[in-house]
């Protein structure tokens, strides 16, 4: 009985405000995020970016006319945090949408709060796939899309017949080289060895033993993004092992940081800085004139964010209210062309993507070698 | 007798009593709360109230029985898990839900009985425990992270089917489950068993020797703990919803050391409110200042383990006995001082001779350590109403004898037959079973417990203890019930230990031993650092021991006078080798012995 | 099979490099010191201002050396001198003492992963096959630890102070030996050995907040494997490194991390007082 009131009553308040009985009321976006913790690396440029974007909505004149304010909550990239953070957000300060990165840990936690809040939340980081609601949308790309581009351009480029795949022992990182060894299978080739660390280890000496005795013609690895992904390239290139090395989990930010140690490495991405676009230009130049000496090197997680509140401003002037399932019934319609070039999450919720193959160079930056139009997403939600 | 009985039950209906009115003004809270806080602090509250189950049982692992455990953690993870696993892939329902309930507290129960058989054996040291539980929720992480699609790796289980019922009912749920498990602790802890908890970690040794089962007990307790601490795991995961390695983890594990430590260790309460407390703030504060916010609990737990070691309990109950109402409190300690406990002599059981056998036979005993050995080759036996002294120089062997008597895993070769019983390995709370009773040189009591609790604690052997009941009266042996009032210890059975005399403590510590019924005594210098008055009074106990009631005592001593005065036969022992057995007449006269004690040669004379 | 061998040493020789702090500390203070993984990460981050400033990068180490000294004579005077009758309540504020150690490196240099130029890199061609230069490196580095460590115990005024008060410290103070100051420079030393070995592996790792963590239980471990002795803590770096050497390369890395916690665990039930205890 207790509930009935209180979701009625929440509804009324909603109603009051869609009615534009408070045209003042601004529209909270909520974005839970790994301020501490595992993510706490690339959290910086994704709060940065939906900064920007808010700052441009609102200079434009907002969205339905209201403005837009920004809910920043730390979930810690873990689990309990992400609750809290979800918690905070739909409850405490009953935003209207949820759009955020996080680890697979929190986007995991946090869904449930989704689901029963019924709250739509764009999910704006790459991931392992296959993780469903009716209430998330994904906008950043699936195994399906990125690892293609790096087998292709081995098998077919560079004549690898044999692969070594290591990665850290959690979902994305088994999720990632699970889909490539079936794509590795399917294009003829053979993976040797396929070995997993946990996510704290930073020793990985004996499986580097075991890829020098292998003698592979290329290696693919799925870290955990940061310490990890650092330790592994460090400690390969130390011990002298220099065929093609295929890193499906660093950034352009990182590579550029780790100096000499990153060079050649082949990334694979649906953003680069080096995209050429009118919009990719005016989104680096509005961000730099923005936060200046403290900007935080855009990156593909900070891009699907900025483009998915712009997403998210889309769906509720095609509904023209923030009713919440008007808006989830909107989303899909719509598309937003942003740094990445045109985006609509219409399959299954999720979107199909551009990527970029690309290469570490020796000064650090990221050279574009080839250009995948339009990957699908393929069947992440049959459901959906 | 009536009368104490009545009076002794009525003093735990009181308790039970005060522990119920407490406790359903708690319900009543939970029950009311959720309709006048907001909604998202319920749903907080509800996280924090299965996390103060948890620090519940870390209060009563390490608290109270000084187990310092950095594992609690992994048994919230069991149960959490074992309800996402259940419902994720093998069914949902109430008989399900029910089911899954029970397989997380078992399995917690099998894995923290698994722990403590490990790591609770006679002589283990403190930091292995530790280092046990430390080591547990790391091998829990890794196994979930193994399981791969099985328990989600790292990523954890969510979305799992579970009843959606309202924040309100989850609410009322954890609040009774908190309110009822604190309850139980709260009577547990208050309990004969309770103080057995605190006498454990107080000492021990001490407590081993007495014939409690020190590891059965903890034990037990770690796996009831362990089972709660599951119970409140699975309560906390069928709420959220979502389970993650993190909740079985190191971190989870230290973090509730630091709630209890910050509340109180000891106490039950502090950790309670520590966990609520800490728990809340960092779901409103870590939101904005994370970082922070984690720095500001890192200093507080440094300056509380440092400055505070009993938390803030602590400055509570400090305020509260400085400017509360003294003199009800006054009062109530006069009531509790003149009748809280009552003495009575224990019905008597005549173990000695009851077949016959000699009360303690020694054969061929031999002790090494490496290459060294310290005693070699002793034969000797003891009988009924015989008072035996072991006299020797300092490193002679005496108290490894003594060791060696009581403790089955000490000596290396020869055999101990207490009437007729080989101790063969066995521990010393069991030999303490067979009927020997030993003291020590140094008087090891328990500090914060009364005269009164270490008597009946030194009963437990045979009368048991109440899990959650006070007893209010202690039945005594004859001769320990003497001692008690020759030393006028009888008066102040609810004084605290520590305040006692030198020789009231080595009257208390000979009325224990006695009140395990031994059939054989060793005492380990006994008249140490006595008056004069005082070990007399000691010899004359000991004249009556052998005389009135036939026990054997087996005596170590360096005052060759009293030696002479009471014994009936002496063993000189010299470099680990018996040199002599024989009256007292023989030992004084011999040369040999006088060779030997050359130095105190004198003080046979 | 070589390089089975080289893996096996060379980690042994990083296990001994990163737990010889801890020993030293437990050793003379029967102390256990949980903040040795903040001191790690306390010497990664020497290593990375040293190199960030320009300096050689083998300056790293004596300068992550001299940090830890001074910052092991600070927090022995503030937080683990009131606690030396209370073992068990050190380990947890030595605990905390990490908590708040990780979050000012938070505060002062963020969240994110650094990097440290290294001394060497490459490989070095040893017995026929290509070898990590800097791991091989580190082997030699733990030999020499291991002799200058005894050195300074057996040969030096210092050493036999320590040993008085590791063998009887009443007995040491009646001697007149300033068993405060023992500890004081004890723990010093300690935690400089942590945080030269925080900067020796660095090039291995990445510099973060929370790098040293992952070796606090490892090192912890071999510590009471060790018996707590030099030699000791030698064979324990062996056996057990060996071990997770062996599990990882022919069970599962996975496993292997887990290694050194369940050998530990198993042997120090068999031998409580660990390999060289008596």
């Amino acid at each position: 009985m207790r509930n009935l009131t209180l979701a009625s009553g929440l509804a009324l308040t909603l109603a009051f405000t869609t009615s534009g009985a408070a045209q003042e009321e601004p529209i909270k976006i909520g974005i839970p995020v790994g301020l501490s913790g595992a993510n706490s690396v690339v959290a910086p440029s994704v709060v940065q970016s939906s900064e920007l974007a808010a700052q441009e909505i609102n200079e434009a004149g907002g969205i339905l006319g209201r403005q837009v304010e920004l809910v920043v909550a730390d979930d810690g990239s873990g689990a309990q945090g992400a609750q809290r953070a979800f918690d905070s957000l739909v409850y405490q300060d009953e935003v209207d949408v949820l759009i955020s990165m996080e680890t697979s840990a929190a986007r995991n936690a946090g869904l449930p709060i989704v689901n029963r809040s019924e709250t739509p939340y764009i999910y704006t980081s790459f991931y392992e796939g296959r993780s469903c609601s009716p209430y998330m949308f994904v906008n950043a790309w699936v195994p399906e899309q990125q690892v293609t581009p790096v087998v292709d351009h081995f098998v077919n480029e560079l004549d690898a017949q044999t692969f070594y795949l290591i990665g850290s022992d959690y979902e994305f990182g088994r999720g990632m080289l699970e889909f490539t060894r079936q794509y590795i299978e399917e294009s003829g080739g053979e993976v040797l060895g396929e070995e997993y660390l946990p996510m704290d280890a930073s020793d990985w000496t004996p499986i580097l033993s075991d890829v020098r005795s292998k003698a592979p013609d290329a290696v693919i690895t799925s870290t955990a993004g940061g310490a990890p992904n650092v330790t592994l390239t460090k400690q390969m290139r130390n011990s002298g092992i220099d065929v093609p090395y295929g890193n499906l989990a660093v950034d352009e930010g990182t590579a550029g940081n780790m100096g000499s140690d990153a060079t050649g490495i082949y990334i694979s991405q649906s953003y680069l800085t080096g995209i050429e676009s009118e919009e990719n230009a005016a989104f680096l130049s509005a961000m730099d004139e923005k936060f200046g000496s403290a900007l935080e090197t855009p990156n593909d997680l900070s891009v699907p964010q900025y483009e998915a509140i712009y997403l998210y401003k889309a769906a509720v002037e095609q509904a023209g209210t923030t009713d919440k399932a008007a808006v989830i019934e909107a989303l899909p319609q719509v598309s937003y062309k942003g740094p990445r070039g045109d985006i609509q999450m219409n399959v299954q919720h999720h979107t199909p993507l551009t990527m970029y193959l690309g290469q570490v160079e020796e000064d650090g930056s990221v050279s574009v070698i080839q250009r995948f139009e339009d990957v699908d997403p393929g069947e992440q939600c049959p459901n959906l | 007798m009536a009368d104490s009985y009545a009076s002794s039950t009525a003093r735990n209906r009181r308790r039970f009593w005060l522990v119920g009115l407490v406790g359903l003004i708690a319900l009543t809270t939970v029950m009311i709360a959720p309709y006048f806080l907001d909604r998202y602090l319920v749903n907080v509250l509800i996280r924090a109230l299965f996390l103060a189950v948890l620090a519940i049982t870390v209060d009563l692992v390490w608290g109270f029985a000084g187990i310092l455990t950095f594992g609690q953690s992994a048994f919230f993870g069991i149960g959490a898990y074992a309800c996402a696993l259940v419902a994720t892939h093998y069914g949902f329902g109430p008989y399900w839900f029910f089911g899954a309930f029970l397989i997380g507290l078992a399995a917690a129960a099998l894995t923290a009985w698994l722990v403590g058989v490990l790591s609770f054996y006679h002589g283990a040291s403190p930091l292995y425990s530790s280092i046990i539980t430390l080591a547990l929720p790391i091998v829990l992480v890794q196994i979930i992270f193994a399981g791969g699609r099985f328990t989600g790796s790292s990523s954890g289980i969510s979305g799992f089917p579970t009843y959606y019922w309202a924040v309100e009912t989850w609410f009322v749920i954890a609040g009774v489950m908190l309110v009822v498990i604190g309850c139980f602790a709260w009577l547990f802890v208050r309990s004969d068993l309770g103080r057995i908890l605190v006498a454990i970690r107080e000492n021990e040794d001490r407590c081993a020797y007495l014939g409690i089962p020190v590891s059965r007990i903890k034990i037990a307790l770690f796996t009831a703990c362990g089972s709660i601490g599951a119970a409140a795991g699975f309560g906390y995961a069928a709420f959220t919803n979502v389970v993650a390695p993190e909740l079985g983890g190191f971190l989870l594990g230290t973090e509730s050391l630091i709630w209890v430590a910050l509340g109180g260790r000891g106490t039950l309460i502090g950790p309670i409110f520590g966990a609520i407390g800490i728990d809340v703030t960092s779901s409103y504060l870590s939101g904005t200042l994370p970082f922070l916010w984690k720095f500001i609990v890192g200093v507080l737990f440094v300056i509380v383990i440092v400055l505070l070691p009993n938390g803030f309990a602590s400055l509570v109950t400090g305020a509260w006995r400085k400017f509360g109402p003294k003199r009800r409190s006054a009062d109530a300690n006069d009531e509790r001082a003149s009748h809280s406990i009552l003495l009575r002599p224990a019905p008597t059981v005549t173990r000695l001779g009851s077949n016959g056998e000699k009360p303690i036979i020694i054969e061929g005993l031999g002790c090494r350590y490496g290459s060294l050995s310290v005693l070699g080759d002793l034969s000797f036996e003891g009988r009924p109403g015989e008072l035996l002294s072991i006299v020797g120089p300092n490193g002679a062997g005496k108290t490894t004898l003594m060791r060696c008597i009581s403790n089955g895993s000490e000596r290396t070769a020869g055999t101990v037959r207490i009437a007729g019983n080989e101790i063969a390995k066995r521990s010393p709370e069991k030999v303490v079973g067979l009927g020997v009773g030993r003291s020590f040189q140094n008087t090891s009591l328990f500090d914060s417990l009364t005269v009164g609790d270490c008597l009946r604690l030194s009963r437990y052997r045979i009368d048991g203890a109440r899990l959650l009941r006070r007893t209010h009266h202690v039945a005594l042996p004859k001769p320990a019930l003497g001692i008690l009032e020759a030393t006028g210890l009888d008066k102040h059975l609810d004084q605290e230990t520590r305040y006692l005399s030198h020789g009231q403590k080595r009257g208390l510590e000979l009325a224990m031993v006695l009140a395990t019924e031994p059939s054989v005594l060793l005492l380990d210098e006994p008249t140490a650092g006595l008056t004069k008055t005082e070990r007399t009074a000691i010899g004359d106990v000991l004249l009556s021991l052998t005389n009135s009631y036939g026990l054997c005592v087996i005596l170590i001593e360096h005052d060759l006078d009293f030696v002479r005065q009471i014994s009936d036969r002496i063993v000189v022992l010299h470099e680990g080798r018996m040199v002599l057995d024989g009256s007292v007449e023989e030992v004084v006269s011999s040369d040999l012995v006088k060779s030997v004690y050359s130095g105190h040669a004198a003080e046979v004379a | 099979m070589t390089a089975l061998f080289l893996d096996i040493v060379t980690t042994s020789a990083i296990l001994f490099i990163v737990a010889a702090g801890l020993m030293i500390i437990l050793g003379v203070m029967k102390l256990i010191n949980f903040a040795h993984g903040a001191f790690l990460t306390v010497g990664g981050y020497s290593a990375y201002i040293v190199t960030d400033y320009g300096f050689s990068p083998w300056l790293t180490v004596p300068f992550a050396a001299f940090v830890g000294f001074v910052l092991g004579i600070a927090v022995e005077r503030l937080v683990v001198r009131p606690l030396y009758s209370r073992p068990l309540d050190a380990i947890l504020a030595t605990w905390g003492l990490g908590i708040v150690i990780t979050q000012i490196i938070v505060f002062a240099f963020g969240r994110g992963v650094q990097f440290a130029e290294s001394p060497m890199s490459g490989t070095l061609e040893i017995f026929a096959v290509g070898y990590s230069a800097w791991r091989l490196t580190l082997v030699l580095v733990a030999v020499l630890l291991g002799v200058g460590l005894t050195a300074l115990l057996y040969l030096t005024r210092f050493g036999l102070n320590a040993r008085a008060v590791i063998m009887n410290e009443d007995l040491a103070r009646g001697l007149g030996i300033d068993s405060v100051k023992v500890r004081v420079s004890t723990f010093g030393l300690g935690a400089a050995l942590a945080c030269g070995a925080g900067a020796l592996i660095t090039p291995l790792l990445s510099i973060d907040p929370n790098m040293g963590l992952p070796w606090l239980v490892n090192s912890f471990m071999l510590v009471l494997v060790s018996g707590v002795a030099i030699p000791g803590l030698a064979l324990a770096s062996l056996l057990l490194g060996g071990a997770q050497v062996v599990v990882s390369t022919f069970v599962s890395p996975i496993l292997g991390g887990v290694t050194i916690v369940v050998f530990a665990a198993i042997l120090l039930r068999i031998r409580p007082k660990g390999l060289f205890g008596g």
